[in-house]
């Protein structure tokens, strides 16, 4: 399905510092994360831990203060502010929990924002986000403005704009946090769907109940990885070829819960049909 | 790709100027008050300036004219707008004009002695009448037409006179005045000739002949107690002169004869035009300046209301960020945003302009100058405005910290 033998993504020893004299900290301390291709990444921490700092750094919105950043085999450290700019606009999408429509362009012109910087004619940009759309069931709320739709629609809408331009990683920043329960499981089966075509996902999320949708767990604490673990679910994952970590994590204790993992698999199962319900 | 990219823009910024309708209508106005006043300005003057070039050009290129060298206009000429050397005595003599004459190029040369003296038929007074003392080469030099009657010349008696055909009315109540007489300081003239109507309130001579009474030069210097006050020699040269040559060598001929003192300028061609509006000239500067103030203002504005639709998108400009937009990217959308304020505020600037310039030349002898030159300097000026002044609110909006601006809610 994909060559895992390039990781997506390679951190070694990232650091990012925030203020100066007395007030710095470290939001990042020494962070060291090899993510392959189709892997679904939660991350997980208490507030404060550097996660969304990291996520802001691999999706190229942030600089690391020290340490070493390979994006698809290509050192990003030295790269040029522009140069970024268009990685964004090609390789990462985002997805944020508090969806950032922008709120005087209509849902298929949010969906189809990211592809203005990427240097197709507006025809075919609204093709494109209004197929997107489809995907996501969202077909006849082309024209709705972003106030018009319910929470659940919006992160949808928002979904379909990270995936639009055709990214090798979808960044979530706690994409249900804004969410109720049932609008979160139908936006994780969403996500799940975009894994299962083989995207990259890295997901900050608090709720622990997600992470069984995640094929590996990272646990953060006070800008460390905590824990790193792989958890493999589904008889897609089996398929796969299994991703490994090539290099040794600061504290690789698995944390094992693969009871937990059994128990909210035949959950998943059912918020599927509940969400397919929901959708249609 | 770029194309794409600026129509990409256009629409963006089209699309968020819509939204704030009422405030981008205020804004524009602000840049096409500006630009109107400016646009008039330069038309009205343009206007002048055109007639008198029209004038020279007609008159033909072997014209050159001799002035009293006088200070060059000042401020303080915006109080006293009679000409600067009304009251002063000529430095030109009739010597001067002798010398002029004597130069082989010399075709031709008219001494024009202005003076202030009263013009009555009965205890009639017309409100408004030049008298103007000449030769008779004057008529062939500024190709001055006869409605009626004949020029002075050499053998016309001293107590003749050629009126304007527009004197004529104010004076008699028709232009049909051969043979009548009317006062000048007390002495009595007799009309022998009519000027054809040329309705050229502005031209290079300083005088309306329609409105002028010309006398022969030596009863003119009656009136002067027998001293020639010449206010400007008209000269037309021999065909084929080479004017700047001719310029040197009579520039040279009258400083010899004035001690070397450069008391006289000799004015050829174009520049004959050009220094007569010296005094317009003043008068467009100076409402430049204050039009231009006006546009700087509008350009304030442009400004301010950029900053503000920045700092109310910060969001939007975070996820366009987010999604692949550059500092560039970003720079270019609101600088074509404030071009697009004043561009459209140029263009109804330009119109509102002209407007003006049409309502104000129904009060004034002359026209409005319609040339493209004004159409660029308006649309320079607009686009120069919104550039400018765009720059600093797309600077600001580049270089917001993604992050940070997603964060904020309002």
């Amino acid at each position: 399905m994909s060559k895992t033998t390039t990781p997506v993504i390679e951190l070694k020893d990232l650091k990012r510092r925030f203020g100066v004299g007395d007030a710095e900290h470290y939001a990042l301390d020494g962070v060291d994360l090899t993510v392959q291709k189709g892997e679904f990444i939660a991350i997980m921490g208490p507030s404060g831990c550097g996660k969304t700092t990291l996520l802001n750094i691999i999706g190229l919105l942030d600089r690391p203060t020290d340490g070493e950043y390979v994006l698809d085999g290509k050192n990003v450290e030295d790269v040029s502010n522009a140069r970024h700019a268009k990685v964004r606009a090609r390789q990462i999408g985002f997805v944020f929990q508090n969806f950032n429509l922008v709120e005087r362009l209509n849902v298929i012109e949010n969906v189809a924002l990211p592809l203005t910087y990427s240097g197709l004619s507006h025809l075919k940009r609204l093709e494109r986000a209004s197929a997107m759309l489809k995907n996501f069931h969202l077909g006849e709320r082309e024209y709705y403005m972003p106030w018009q739709l319910s929470g659940g629609q919006t992160q949808r809408v928002a979904i379909a704009r990270a995936l639009v331009n055709d990214p090798s990683i979808i960044l979530a920043d706690e994409p249900t946090g804004n969410l109720d329960s049932k609008s979160s499981h139908v936006i994780m089966e969403e996500l799940n769907e975009v894994h299962k075509k083989g995207n990259t996902i890295i997901m900050v999320t608090h709720n622990p109940n997600l992470t069984t949708y995640a094929s590996r767990v990272i646990t953060m604490l006070d800008g460390k990885i905590d824990s790193d673990t792989q958890t493999i679910t589904t008889e897609e994952k089996a398929e796969k070829k299994k991703p490994t970590s090539k290099r040794p994590l600061n504290k690789a204790t698995s944390v094992s819960k693969p009871k937990k993992a059994k128990a909210t698999k035949a959950k998943k199962k059912t918020t599927t049909k509940k969400a397919k319900g929901a959708t249609k | 790709m770029i194309g794409s990219m600026l129509l990409d823009h256009y629409r963006t910024a089209k699309h968020s100027l819509e939204r704030a309708r009422a405030r981008t209508l205020l804004t524009i106005s602000g840049i096409s008050i500006g630009v109107a006043s400016i646009t008039t300005i330069l038309a009205l003057s343009g206007g002048i300036s055109s007639i008198v070039t029209k004038q020279v050009d007609s008159v033909g290129e072997n014209l050159a004219v001799v002035r009293p060298l006088t200070q060059q206009a000042s401020l303080a000429d915006l109080n006293n707008p009679i000409a600067q050397n009304a009251y002063t005595t000529s430095p030109l003599t009739e010597d001067d004009l002798a010398t002029i004459r004597s130069l082989p190029e010399t075709e031709l040369a008219a001494p024009l002695m202005t003076i202030s003296a009263s013009i009555r038929f009965n205890d009639e007074r017309p409100t408004y009448s030049t008298l103007v003392a000449t030769s008779p080469e004057l008529a062939e030099i500024n190709q001055l037409e006869l409605q009626d009657g004949q020029f002075i010349d050499s053998v016309t008696l001293q107590n003749t006179a050629v009126i304007g055909a527009q004197l004529s009315i104010d004076l008699f109540g028709t232009e049909q005045s051969i043979g009548r007489t009317f006062q000048i300081r007390g002495q009595t003239f007799t009309v022998i000739g009519i000027l054809t109507r040329i309705n050229q309130p502005v031209n290079f001579n300083a005088i309306d002949f329609d409105y002028a009474a010309i006398i022969g030069f030596d009863s003119g210097k009656l009136f002067n107690n027998s001293v020639a006050q010449v206010q400007q020699i008209n000269i037309l040269t021999k065909p084929g002169t080479n004017m700047q040559q001719y310029k040197q060598t009579l520039t040279k001929e009258l400083a010899r004869r004035h001690d070397n003192q450069q008391d006289s300028i000799v004015l050829v061609g174009k520049e004959i035009a050009e220094s007569n509006s010296q005094f317009f000239d003043l008068i467009t500067v100076s409402f430049s300046s204050i039009a231009g103030i006006a546009l700087f203002v509008g350009g304030i504005g442009i400004m301010n209301i950029m900053l503000v639709g920045i700092s109310e998108r910060t969001r939007e400009i975070g996820l366009r960020k987010a999604v692949g937009a550059s500092n560039g990217t970003i720079m270019m959308q609101f600088i074509i945003e404030s071009l697009i304020i004043s561009i459209l505020g140029g263009l109804m600037g330009y119109i509102l302009g002209y407007f003006v310039a049409f309502v104000i030349s129904m009060f004034i002898p002359y026209d409005p100058l319609l040339s493209w030159e004004i159409a660029a300097i308006a649309a320079g000026l607009s686009i120069g405005v919104g550039a400018l002044f765009g720059l600093y609110p797309a600077w600001r909006a580049a270089r917001k910290d993604p992050i940070e601006s997603l964060r904020r809610y309002h």
